[in-house]
Formats: structure tokens, sequence, C-alpha cells
């Protein structure tokens, strides 16, 4: 059935295949659920774990990472076979490929915020902002130098 | 060359002529497709990208206002979909082989499952309304009776609640507008209308239904499965 590329007509995809990557698709998401959960339902359960379940909870960046992970396995599964990309013309794949390019490069813009403090906005931090620009230092205003990551520049500023 | 191949076969669909042949014709339908979903990757992508900025930003405090979703509805609701979008590649494979009668059956299935995705929607939503969880002017936080900690920030709540309510409501606006999809092709199938000659237009909404499909598959770890 794999190989049934035949001359008219499209490629039915069989059922087996169908069928497969559906399971696949719920022994996937029961896995997301567990590896989200363990750490906060496991100790309720497993209470003789608990030291087990705090070290989890310290791996927080692999959580997300596997849950992320498992999130793009799905999606890869769906596309390939309940879409169909696998068996389609090579311009179709050129299209389906693109649009998950482009969305990876919106990310490029995390390389701007990792590069410097958050900005400060008026209203929506712990101590008042003033919203203003970052080398504007006026009195009644947070000093400058509250913000994270702004401590260097506020002293070489002030050598001035 | 069409022509032809209409006299050979009378059932066959009619190739227009700028095409070659039909699987040149139905490549054409299956590239705009997926073009157009390309333009929804790009639409959610700017909500993912938002999403994900404040939650580098606010990184604990997203588990604490994760608290109040329910993981079991949405998992619930996770399961509603992967059986839709299963059963819509069955409707599919149904129209390839011209098996109407499956074809319906699976097209039936599919809805269905969507409805169950919008009530289970409806039911995670109302109680939100009630608990002053949107942000509105009645937003309240932490609620009076919180399942999690109710701890952090209230602006910091609010745009957890503001990107939870336009990225599960764009998504419901979806699952609502392929019900809309499906029930029409559905319709179309069953008084045989002219346009339908082949399997392409189930393709062409099984597409659209994956998608929606697809951008779940997302939302459901992102929001309800933060990792403490």
């Amino acid at each position: 059935m794999e190989e049934s590329h035949a001359e008219h007509g499209p490629h039915v995809i069989s059922n087996k295949v169908l069928n497969q990557t559906f399971v696949l698709l719920i022994i996937l998401m029961l896995l997301t659920i567990i590896a989200a959960r363990a750490p906060i339902d496991g100790p309720k359960y497993l209470p003789g774990m608990v030291d087990f379940f705090k070290k989890w909870e310290y791996a927080w960046p692999v959580t997300n990472l596997i849950a992320l992970g498992i999130a793009v396995i799905k999606a890869v599964n769906v596309i390939q076979y309940f879409m169909g990309v696998k068996y389609a013309s090579n311009l179709s794949k050129v299209y389906a490929v693109g649009g998950f390019v482009g969305f990876t490069l919106l990310f490029i813009l995390f390389w701007d915020y990792a590069g410097r403090a958050w900005e400060p906005v008026r209203g929506w931090e712990k101590v008042p902002s003033t919203a203003l620009p970052r080398d504007f230092d006026n009195d009644g205003g947070v000093p400058y130098k509250q913000y994270p990551g702004n401590e260097k520049a506020h002293e070489s500023k002030s050598e001035h | 060359m069409s022509s032809h191949q209409q006299v050979l076969d009378p059932d066959a669909p009619v190739v227009y002529e700028q095409y070659e042949d039909i699987e040149q014709q139905q490549e054409t339908y299956i590239v705009g497709m997926w073009a157009f979903l390309v333009t929804e990757v790009m639409m959610f992508g700017a909500l993912f990208l938002v999403y994900s900025l404040y939650r580098w930003n606010f990184k604990g405090e997203f588990f604490i206002f994760h608290e109040e979703l329910s993981w079991q509805l949405g998992g619930l609701n996770t399961m509603n979909l992967l059986l839709s979008s299963f059963w819509m590649a069955k409707a599919v494979q149904a129209a390839q082989l011209k098996n109407i009668k499956k074809q319906m059956k699976f097209l039936t299935g599919t809805v269905i499952c969507a409805i169950g995705f919008l009530v289970i929607k409806a039911m995670e939503w109302i109680p939100k309304f009630e608990h002053h969880l949107v942000p509105n002017n009645s937003f309240i936080w932490p609620p009076a009776h919180p399942h999690g900690s109710g701890g952090g920030s209230p602006e910091h709540a609010r745009v957890f609640y503001s990107l939870y309510f336009i990225m599960t409501g764009l998504h419901g606006l979806h699952v609502i507008i392929g019900i809309i999809a499906i029930s029409i092709l559905m319709f179309m199938t069953k008084v045989k209308a002219k346009v339908i000659t082949d399997y392409i237009p189930t393709e062409m909404v099984g597409l659209y239904w994956h998608f929606v499909d697809l951008v779940w598959i997302f939302l459901y770890p992102l929001f309800y499965l933060i990792p403490k």
C-alpha cells in the first residue's frame, strides 16, 4: 500500500498508517501530561518519593523542552500522515515547511530581549515607573539603576 | 487533452484548460490551501511569540496563574480534537475511494467532536466570568477561592489571562468556522452539488481542520501543563 504510487489518482493513505498515527498521538499526549503533572501530583500519590519529585522541580527547563518536544513530534505526525504531506508533491512540501520556517524566524526577536533589560512601563512594575527613555533620570522618578541590568550604565553615566 | 479524458471517463473531474492534466490541477488546489495555512501559521505565530516573551519574563508566576485552569478539561479537549482529526483523515480517505456513505459517517463524527470541543470550552470559560478572571474591568487577582496558591502580581495575571482568552478564543473561532465548513461540505456532498467532482473539497476542508488540531497541540501544553 505504501509504495502503490499509481499513475493516476491520489495517494490513498492506508488504514494501518492512519490508525498507527492516531495511537501514537494519544500516547504522546498522555506522556506530556505525565511529564508536566508528575512534580505536582506525584508527591500526593507516591509520598515516599518526595525527594525525587523535588529534584524534578529544579529541572523546569528540561520539562519545558520535553513538553514542547512532544508537541513538535505530534505536529510533525499530523502534518505528515493526517495532512498527507509525506505523499504530496515537492511544491506542496515547500509550502508546508515554509510556514513553520517563517514561524521559527519570528523568535530571532529573543536575541534582542536577551541582550538588554526589560523595558520599564508605567504602572506595570512593582516600583513606580516613569516609562521614560532609559537615559532619563528625573527627580521623583524611579532611580534608573533600580532596573536589573542597568546598574553599570548608571555608574558610567554618573561619572560625567 | 482534457476533452479526450472526459470521453474516456464521464465521471472524471473536468481538467480546466490552463492545466496539463488532473494531477497538476489538483496540486494547485493543495498548494493554494497550504499558502493560506502559511498565513494562518503567521497569525497564530505572532501570538505564540508574545506568549513566549511574557512566559520567559514572568517564569514562576505563569505557573501560579495556570493553576486556575483545568488540565483535565483541556486534556479531554485534546483527545476530542485528535479523534476528530483522525476521523477527518478517514473521511478524506473514503472520499478518495469514492465511498460517499463512509465519508459522511466520518464527517458526522468530526462535527460531533468539534461541537463537543466547544461545549467543554464553554464549561471552562463561563466559570471564569463568575470568578472575575476575564481581563476586563471586573478582573480580580487573586481569585476569592484560588485552586492554587493565588500569588503573583495582579498585572502579570492579567497578561496571562489576556493571552489565554485571545489565543483560545481565536482557536475557538477557527473551530466554529471549521464546523460551518464541514457542514456545508456534507450538505453539498449529500445533494450531489456540481462543484464537488472528486475528493479535493474534502481534502481542502481536511487540511484546514488538521491545522486547527495543530494549533491546539501547542496551546494545550503551553497553557494547561506549565511545569512547576
